[in-house]
């Protein structure tokens, strides 16, 4: 069974008044340990495509599947569940919450899912010794650097053993060797058996990625 | 347990904590004051009128103690009928009036209470001894009374009653020794009063034989002051019969404006501090839309959400509550110092008086205020639909 | 003369010749006594000697140093009074209305010169006495006044401040594009001052209703009719100056603290 299945996938909304079709109708499988980048210039949808695919906006019309479950058909508790157990999310601008550690950002979602205090405390560690910042667990995220901010985020989407990891341009914020440390980590992720979706312009990270689905217009062009 | 980030959210911005929590605790010192003021002069006045135990005064009808000169006749045979009652286990006749000594050039007039020592519940001995009952030698005086005298325990004093004002003579003049010094329960700061035994008031004024200004009852049992009352108010029609309730509601009657005060304003404080934690979080949220779509993006529930938020109004109220206990506790007494110097209150008495059910309620209040005034923004963050919410964010 | 009698309205006729009773219109309202109506008064409930008969019924001038005590009035000829307490030819005190262009004071000094047995006052000098206790509600409103300032000027603070920092990314844009610093803070300053003239017209508008509200419900409640709220012109300038100094002192420092802070560090980059 694929782990993710999305069909026939429309998205149209106002703005400003004015009607926009974000996807045109797309399809589009996702296997285990797949790593996949969604490529387009700005406006083509990969964006809205992503959250869609990862139950954080509903589609117009069409349908997504993950591991069989139909998203449409799930209260709004559920979806939340859902995204806090079997998915991974990184967005461009990290979003740590800058008041808590480094290992606090990384225990959130660990602590969300009612683990214990000294199960999450030694796992958090463990994914942050994992990307590498170790030693910078007890730092606020606002003393970290962007790469770090976003290895810390990395950690966090991790942190619940994610059937797959869901990132929106994560390396847009970033300079160009930052960002190649950024493509190594998720490189060892899908080599250590994580399904990565990936929006991005960073032809680098497309590069890496064993499927490139390109999108235009609301369509996938290829 | 739940990472606090909600609380922690506090020390982001110090300023704007800092100044929040500034004007919660005023709000909340105004709200500690107002609570001590509803009641808190009636509170005191309790206390002084039971502090001797003394819960049951005859007047003349229509007057209360010491209200007006009025004085009720047959004294003595008011305050034997009174004890032959088996539920009193004290009671004692008291004439007030004006008594003059001089010193000097100077004549000063005096407060003078007739006062029977065995029954009495008027004044406390702070030096000297007191009046033996039936002392018509002896005189006590208040601290103000002895420095205006120059005099003290020991010392012979001359009082007269019955002053011709226009002849500047006196009726009857009596060279008294000065058992002790008391101070009188009822009287304001710096008030010149002495006490004398009843008989020996009585011939001094010009109030006439066998008369006082009120009777006080002692009941052998509180439970059974009310029975007493009404059993008093039968035998004796023609004097106000009032318990320690009935002065009390006739002082709440007389000062119900100080209550009605409190009332407004503590409810001002309540809705200030409401508006303050809803407006200070809703803004905060607002700035953290982007923040609060992450979290629920990645699994965190709308529950956790609110309740972060609310617990973050529920610290911020609580931690500006704390502050303004402090600051109630100063605000009360400095605003007590202006209502007790009203002229004619006793000193004793006091306006701002803490009461702990009613501050723990209050309290409670508060912080229930404060929690539901998050909850409000922080529902509104928690339905923020996530990519619309991002999607702003991006742009 | 003033002192407590008490009243019995009677339908027997008196013994003794009735003398005419002015009662005020509380008393007669709680007595049921009209005009016409025969009563007997005395110093004490064992000697009700003196029959009356209501000449009038009066509304005493309102008097703020009675409104609490709620005492009822009764008007006499004075020899009636004075006989009745068996004091004749005796008073308490006399009013003493002076020519034009009298000091009361030398004429208070050169009468208790002159005579023994009485102390002369300027009635001002009484009046000032007997207000003592309205000095100290007034001293007492002042500071729940200054109080309540002080928790409004601290709100008022706050307020601002949150606002203006909701616009930084604004504030951070014009600063890019080269809009100056003094502009900006003279626009923030400029809404400032616009919505401390609208809440001072609010709270003057606030203030007339709260104070026509406060007249209304303790007339009726103490059944007088003094004026417990007045909103003078004095005080609307005095609150509405002070609203404007407040308001325009918050907007000030919370522009001030957004111009000077680099646009990068605004715009969150920093």
């Amino acid at each position: 069974m694929s782990l993710l299945v999305g069909s026939e996938l429309k998205r149209d909304y106002a703005l400003n008044g004015q009607p926009v079709h974000a996807l045109r109708g797309v399809s589009l499988t996702i296997d285990a340990g797949d790593y996949i980048a969604i490529a387009g210039p700005s406006g083509s949808g990969k964006s809205t495509l992503l959250h869609i695919l990862g139950g954080i906006d509903a589609p117009s019309s069409g349908q997504v599947r993950i591991e069989g479950r139909l998203l449409a058909s799930l209260s709004d508790r559920h979806l939340t569940q859902l995204r806090l157990t079997r998915l991974g999310f990184v967005f461009q601008r990290f979003h740590l919450l800058p008041m808590l550690t480094a290992l606090e950002n990384v225990e959130l979602p660990l602590a969300e899912a009612g683990t214990r205090r000294t199960d999450r405390r030694a796992r958090a560690r463990e994914l942050l010794e994992y990307v590498g910042l170790g030693a910078r667990a007890g730092h606020r995220a606002t003393q970290l650097s962007g790469g770090e901010m976003q290895r810390v985020a990395i950690a966090r989407a991790l942190a619940n053993r994610p059937a797959l990891i869901l990132a929106d341009e994560p390396t847009g914020e970033l300079d160009r060797e930052t960002g190649q440390e950024i493509l190594d980590l998720f490189r060892r992720i899908n080599r250590d058996g994580a399904t990565l979706v990936v929006v991005t312009h960073d032809d680098r990270l497309a590069a890496e990625a064993s499927r490139v689905i390109h999108m235009q217009d609301g369509r996938i062009v290829g | 347990m739940r990472i606090g980030w909600g609380i922690r959210n506090l020390a982001r911005q110090p300023l704007r904590t800092a100044l929040s929590l500034l004007g919660i605790a005023v709000a909340s010192a105004m709200l500690l004051d107002m609570v001590m003021l509803s009641g808190g002069l009636e509170r005191s006045f309790e206390r002084l009128l039971l502090g001797r135990g003394y819960q049951i005064r005859l007047t003349p009808k229509g007057t209360l103690p010491f209200d007006t000169e009025a004085t009720l006749s047959r004294a003595s045979a008011v305050i034997a009928e009174v004890r032959a009652d088996t539920g009193v286990a004290a009671a004692g006749g008291v004439l007030g009036g004006s008594l003059y000594a001089r010193r000097g050039d100077s004549l000063i007039t005096f407060f003078g209470y007739g006062i029977d020592p065995s029954a009495q519940a008027l004044y406390q001995v702070t030096r000297g001894r007191d009046l033996a009952p039936g002392d018509t030698l002896g005189i006590v005086l208040s601290e103000a009374a002895a420095r205006a005298l120059g005099s003290g325990p020991g010392d012979s004093v001359s009082v007269a009653g019955g002053l011709d004002p226009q002849l500047a003579t006196a009726g009857t003049e009596r060279r008294l020794q000065v058992r002790g010094l008391v101070r009188w329960l009822y009287d304001y700061r710096g008030q010149r009063s002495v006490g004398l035994v009843l008989p020996l008031m009585q011939r001094l004024t010009r109030a006439g034989a066998d008369r006082a200004s009120v009777v006080m009852v002692r009941a052998r049992n509180d439970a059974e002051v009310a029975a007493l009352a009404a059993r008093l108010e039968k035998r004796h029609p023609r004097l106000e019969v009032s318990s320690v309730a009935d002065l009390v509601q006739q002082v709440r009657d007389r000062l119900v404006y100080f209550r009605q005060l409190s009332y407004i304003l503590g409810s001002v404080s309540l809705i200030v501090t409401v508006l303050l934690v809803a407006t200070l979080l809703a803004i905060t949220v607002n700035e953290r839309l982007g923040e609060i779509a992450t979290l629920r993006a990645i699994g965190v529930s709308r529950l956790t959400v609110v309740g972060q938020v609310v617990a973050e109004g529920t610290a911020l109220t609580a931690l500006g509550a704390g502050l303004g206990v402090a600051l109630g506790l100063v605000t009360a007494r400095y605003l007590d110092t202006i209502l007790t110097s009203f002229p004619g209150l006793p000193a004793a008495i006091s306006f701002f008086v803490p009461d702990g059910r009613a501050l723990a309620i209050a309290t409670a209040v508060l912080l229930a205020a404060g929690a539901l005034a998050g909850l409000y923004p922080a529902w509104l963050a928690a339905r923020a639909p996530i990519a619309d919410t991002l999607r702003a964010e991006a742009t | 003369m003033l002192l407590a009698l008490l009243l019995l309205p009677t339908g027997d006729p008196a013994q003794l010749p009735a003398q005419e009773v002015a009662v005020e219109r509380r008393l007669a309202g709680e007595l049921g006594l009209r005009v016409g109506d025969s009563i007997r008064i005395g110093p004490s409930p064992d000697s009700l000697r003196m029959a009356g008969i209501v000449a009038a019924v009066y509304e005493p001038r309102p008097d703020p140093s009675g409104i609490m005590r709620r005492d009822k009035q009764i008007r006499m000829h004075l020899p009636d009074l004075a006989t009745l307490l068996g004091h004749p030819d005796r008073v308490d005190r006399f009013g003493v209305s002076l020519r034009a262009g009298i000091a009361p004071e030398s004429a208070a000094a050169r009468l208790n010169r002159a005579a023994f047995g009485y102390r002369a006052r300027p009635s001002a000098e009484i009046a000032a006495e007997s207000s003592q206790t309205f000095l100290v509600v007034s001293r007492f409103h002042r500071a729940i006044g200054v109080i309540t300032i002080v928790a409004g000027a601290v709100f008022l603070l706050c307020i601002m401040l949150l606002k203006v920092e909701e616009r930084r990314l604004d504030a951070a844009v014009m600063r890019f594009v080269g809009v100056r610093r003094r502009t900006i803070f003279a626009a923030l300053l400029l809404e400032a001052a616009l919505i401390a003239v609208a809440g001072s017209a609010f709270g003057v508008v606030l203030a007339w209703i709260a104070g026509a509200a406060t007249n209304a419900y303790y007339q009726r409640l103490f059944d007088t009719r003094l004026v417990f709220s007045l909103v003078t012109p004095g005080i609307v300038g005095f609150s509405v100056a002070l609203s404007l100094l407040l308001g325009l002192g918050a907007g000030a420092l919370a522009a001030w603290r957004l111009v000077r802070t680099p646009p990068m560090v605004l715009w969150g980059r920093a």
